[in-house]
């Protein structure tokens, strides 16, 4: 089948965001064809060029999001009066807040306005100049002076009027793209978008306008991003904003055939936004296992005596909790080491670091092996790629127990890949680590040193326990985890999806171009059940005697075309 | 260490209050304490964290994630309660100040110091709205704090402490509670006013300079060498003219159509020459090609090119005073009326400021290169030019603000009815086509032949001001052009 996969900022451009994620689904679900549908997001992104493109991505199409020509589009009256009408019903939606109107109702006024508009800018050619024009800063007053309108809004002063117009234009541009004809976004099976908010816009249209299914999968939340990320703005800004996207998102939720958040905690979101319980299948973000399968496969080389702590140097991981537990731990087992090896992340990470190491120095003085014999820190900090540790799972494999002492983290990448080298870990109890971990672990309160400590300790003190836990680690990572699992989940949804919701297309004739009746046949429209559950039995023909009686449940289910005919 | 091979069991709590026999009889009976359940089993940790906030807080860093960290740590003591998945305590208890201290069951084998009793904090969640503060007053909407919560650490299970289902109900209550009746709209500083700088005043004097010395060349020599000097003080005028409108407020994005350029150098070069042509034509000549001189047949008038250069910098300044003034403006008013309304004077107001600039200018070339007055006797001497500079100034204000089709039209407009007046005047020698010509004969012979670009130029400029008391005066033609990352 023939998938359009959307993205913002992301794949074929070098430094897009979860391109790496994308590129495998692409290579590895080589028996469909992918169109490329890309946004991007500056202008360095797409100097820096693409990543190669396999083969079975017949198709790249990009827009940029970060400029609009003018494209000298000059609506006439009729359709300056439609999108008066259209862009004042959507900033009307905007500034209803929480009335007592249903959402359900709000939900459709903004979706009409939406594909109000879109229809507006596909007959027009381009919405660019009349979505920064007058009169859509006139809506947005109307609105915000409404009654029933929200405080912060009531509030909006004329440059917030016009931030906000202005964000509008940009978050709207892909209505004025001409992506959605026959030949574009209209003759894919399915759009797979690669993340929320701008990417799935062209999903919402293509569906609107084609039918086409989407699915969008979501690793961060676009809205909770847009939250933390846009602060500066005055309040009515962000309130007209936040409510924006807030629809955009319960739109984008609702019309979606079907979400794959990358976790736990994107699928709350998303169900708080909307979403249907039974459209959302968790799909865990898939790492490459090769790399650490040799290291997973002999736990005999750890040092026995060693603790690792991997990943990026930054507070939110509170190694100054992890060095205080580390003294605790010395204090019942003397012979133990801390590695800790991770690079800053930016002047912030680099001061942590280096407040971390001077507190290292403070608790631990240095130590050797006797008289005459140069002393060493038992806390060592170290980079990937140095002589000491030159790969990833070098650095994994060296210590008996992973420790992960975060007080915030998202999806803990650090303790999956100490899963995939079957190491024991202690990690403490912050955002998705308990659904990571399972059983395979040991689970700790954030900042508490002491607890972290003590379960460090027992796990040293146990080696039986160790290599039992680090060997069910690496079972749970290789069922979860792994590439293959996130690209079989993939393949298994496009096939759920086109299963449950084809696209209707007209089939036209080849040399008059007129719609060719009765191409495709009736059934391939038939409502209800393929498999009826009542009385009457289906029997493949000429099937024996036997074989007519109640149903039984095979092993190897008959196939519904032999069923059928 | 039996008890922690509990931390084996994974899991999040089922339900946000017991997670055992005896945690329930605490629900049960205590419900209307704050803190069901979370007792300071773990109560070790409180001073451990403390020791974290000091050595985070006496180091030499001051992270800004650090710090609020570590202030997170000294109230809401989140790891003062026993995950459910860790579900033993650890082994010492301490006194722990937020915790409620009757439900404080220390463990029986550690001998503990006494837990000096304290009544609840009664409002946890007061306590973490107070610490949260600034994010709740900021918030515009209850999943905003959601985010800012998660971002510091807080958890669905941090949330059944205040005894909600998730951190969504949690930043409900937050936002319901925290107070909005004090806190006023801060009027919006004015934006950094465009920085009137250095290069550009510069440059907008350039082209005058650059004429003048042209018109002082073309004085000085004779022949061959003011042919020369002709040519290249023409392209270095053009090209300084160029140079002045590519920077500073009169500086535009946006693509204007390309015959805007065309006819603006089409009028710039009747002003200059047009005048003696139309003469001549009506006079039956023109007999010989412009020698450069005012006082041949052909004249060329150096004074209006002369003063139009000059008031490069007129024009520059005052368009950057539109604009700073318009901004500002923009900052102050409350809706777009009242900008509107505003604004209007305004316009006017540079409008008649560029206008004068324009007759000084006119005045003082013409004094100093004492010209004889072009036409003596006809009405006004310099109609043209100032009409020719109005139409120009405006066409350009209204480019630089994104207004790029009107300016074209009636420039088109302007530069058609002078070809038409050249044109018929010409046209009219033809056999049986005297009638042609009379219009303009009547109107050279009336008023001048600076009658002619000051008609065109005049209903153009008109024009154009009427049209920009309506698109100047939106806030949306002033909005500011860069765009925001998302």
């Amino acid at each position: 089948m023939r998938i359009g996969l959307l993205t913002e900022g992301g794949y074929p451009y070098v430094s897009g965001d979860a391109r790496l994620w994308c590129d495998r689904l692409v290579r590895g679900l080589g028996q469909h064809e992918f169109d490329l549908y890309a946004l991007s997001r500056s202008e360095r992104q797409e100097d820096e060029g693409w990543v190669e493109l396999p083969p079975q991505v017949s198709r790249v199409r990009t827009a940029p999001l970060w400029t609009a020509e003018d494209d000298g589009v000059v609506l006439g009256r009729r359709a300056r009066r439609r999108f008066a009408e259209c862009y004042g019903e959507l900033a009307a939606v905007l500034c209803a807040g929480p009335s007592e109107e249903s959402s359900a109702v709000e939900a459709d006024r903004f979706g009409s306005a939406l594909y109000g508009l879109a229809e507006l800018a596909r007959d027009e050619g381009g919405l660019v100049g009349a979505l920064r024009s007058e009169t859509a800063v006139r809506a947005l007053e109307r609105a915000c002076r409404a009654p029933g309108a929200p405080r912060a809004a009531r509030e909006a002063r004329v440059p917030d009027l016009l931030a906000v117009a202005a964000h509008l234009e940009r978050a709207l541009r892909p209505l004025s793209l001409d992506w959605y004809e026959d030949d574009g976004l209209g003759s894919v099976d399915l759009c797979h978008a690669a993340s929320g908010g701008p990417a799935a816009l062209p999903g919402l249209l293509a569906r609107h306008f084609a039918g086409v299914p989407l699915l969008v999968t979501e690793y961060g939340v676009q809205l909770r991003t847009h939250f933390l990320s846009a602060t500066e703005a005055s309040p009515p800004v962000r309130a007209l904003l936040a409510a924006f996207h807030g629809r955009l998102a319960t739109e984008i939720y609702g019309r979606a055939a079907l979400i794959t958040p990358g976790n736990t905690h994107a699928r709350r979101w998303q169900e708080r936004c909307g979403a249907d319980r039974d459209k959302i299948r968790t799909v865990y973000p898939g790492m490459d296992a090769a790399h650490f399968a040799e290291v997973g496969e002999s736990p005999e080389c750890a040092d026995p005596d060693t603790l690792v702590w991997v990943g990026r140097v930054e507070p939110t991981k509170d190694l100054i909790s992890l060095l205080h537990a580390f003294a605790e731990i010395r204090k019942e087992e003397p012979k133990t080491r801390l590695r800790i090896i991770g690079v800053p992340v930016g002047a912030e990470g680099a001061a942590y670091l280096g407040h971390c190491k001077a507190l290292a120095a403070q608790l631990f003085p240095d130590e050797a092996d006797g008289l005459h014999a140069v002393g060493d820190n038992p806390v060592s900090f170290e980079d990937i790629g140095g002589p000491e540790v030159p790969t990833l799972a070098e650095a994994y494999a060296s210590g008996a127990l992973t420790v992960l002492s975060s007080v915030v983290e998202g999806f803990p990448i650090s303790l999956v890949e100490a899963m995939f080298c079957g190491r024991a870990t202690v990690s403490t109890d912050v955002g998705a680590v308990v659904e990571v971990i399972g059983g395979t672990g040991l689970v700790v309160p954030p900042r508490n040193p002491r607890a972290l400590a003590e379960a460090c300790v027992a796990l040293l003190r146990d080696p039986e326990r160790r290599e039992r836990l680090g060997a069910a680690a690496r079972a749970r990572a290789l069922e979860l985890f792994t590439i293959e699992q996130n690209i079989t989940a993939f393949h298994g949804i496009y096939l759920e999806i086109v299963s449950r919701h084809p696209v209707r297309r007209v089939v036209l004739d080849d040399t008059t171009g007129e719609p060719l009746p009765f191409a495709v046949p009736a059934e391939a429209h038939m409502p209800g059940r393929w498999t009826d559950s009542g009385s009457a039995r289906v029997v493949a023909r000429g099937g024996p005697g036997w074989a007519a009686g109640p149903p039984v449940r095979a092993n190897t289910p008959l196939p519904t075309t032999e069923a059928a005919r | 260490m039996s008890e922690l091979g509990e931390l084996d069991r994974p899991g999040t709590p089922i339900s946000p209050g017991a997670w055992d026999v005896r945690s329930e009889e605490w629900v049960l009976g205590e419900g209307a304490d704050g803190d069901e359940g979370w007792v300071g089993a773990t109560g070790a940790v409180l001073k451990s964290g403390a020791t974290t906030a000091e050595a985070a807080d006496g180091g030499a860093v001051t992270a800004p994630g650090a710090a609020d960290a570590d202030d997170a740590d000294e109230g809401e003591a989140p790891p003062a309660r026993p995950h459910p998945t860790t579900a033993q305590p650890t082994t010492r208890t301490t006194p722990s100040p937020a915790q409620p201290a009757t439900r404080t069951t220390p463990p029986p084998a550690q001998p503990t110091p006494p837990t000096p009793r304290r009544t609840a904090a009664v409002d946890p969640v007061k306590a973490l709205m107070h610490r949260h503060r600034e994010l709740c007053e900021r918030a515009v909407d209850p999943l905003e704090i959601a985010a800012g919560l998660e971002a510091h650490g807080v958890t669905d299970r941090t949330a059944t402490r205040f005894r909600h289902r998730d951190v969504f109900s949690l930043a409900e209550e937050m936002y319901a509670r925290v107070s909005r009746d004090g806190d006023t709209p801060v009027p919006a500083a004015a934006p950094e006013a465009p920085r009137a700088g250095a290069d550009w005043i510069l440059l907008t004097l350039l082209p005058g300079a650059l004429c003048a010395a042209t018109v002082v060349g073309l004085r000085l020599t004779d022949g061959q060498p003011r042919l020369a000097a002709a040519v290249v003080g023409t392209l270095a005028v053009a090209l300084s003219l160029r140079a002045a409108l590519a920077r500073g407020p009169l500086s535009t994005t946006h693509h204007s159509p390309p015959r805007t350029l065309t006819l603006t150098c089409w009028l710039i070069t009747y002003a200059l020459l047009g005048d003696g042509l139309l003469r001549a034509a009506v006079n039956g000549g023109p007999d010989a090609l412009p020698n450069g001189t005012p006082d041949s047949p052909w004249p060329l008038t150096a004074t209006p090119i002369l003063a139009l250069t000059l008031s490069c910098a007129p024009a520059a300044w005052t368009a950057h005073f539109f604009t700073t003034r318009a901004r500002r403006k923009l900052t102050l008013s409350r809706g777009l009326e009242d900008f509107t309304a505003s604004v209007l004077p305004l316009l006017f107001g540079v409008f008649a400021l560029y206008l004068c600039a324009l007759t000084a200018l006119l005045t003082l070339t013409g004094t100093a290169l004492s010209d004889p007055t072009p036409y003596a006797g006809t009405l006004t001497p310099y109609a043209g030019t100032l009409t020719l500079g109005a139409l120009l100034f405006l066409s350009r204000l209204l480019t630089t603000h994104g207004f790029t089709h009107a300016p074209a039209l009636v420039l088109t407009a302007a530069t058609t009815t002078e070809l038409t007046a050249l044109a018929t005047a010409f046209a009219s020698r033809l056999p049986g086509c005297d009638f042609l010509g009379t219009p303009v004969e009547t109107l050279v012979q009336t008023w001048g032949p600076g009658a002619v670009p000051a008609l065109a130029c005049g209903a153009g400029a008109t024009t154009l001001l009427l049209h920009s008391t309506r698109r100047l005066t939106r806030a949306s033609a002033h909005a500011p052009t860069t765009d925001q990352p998302w």
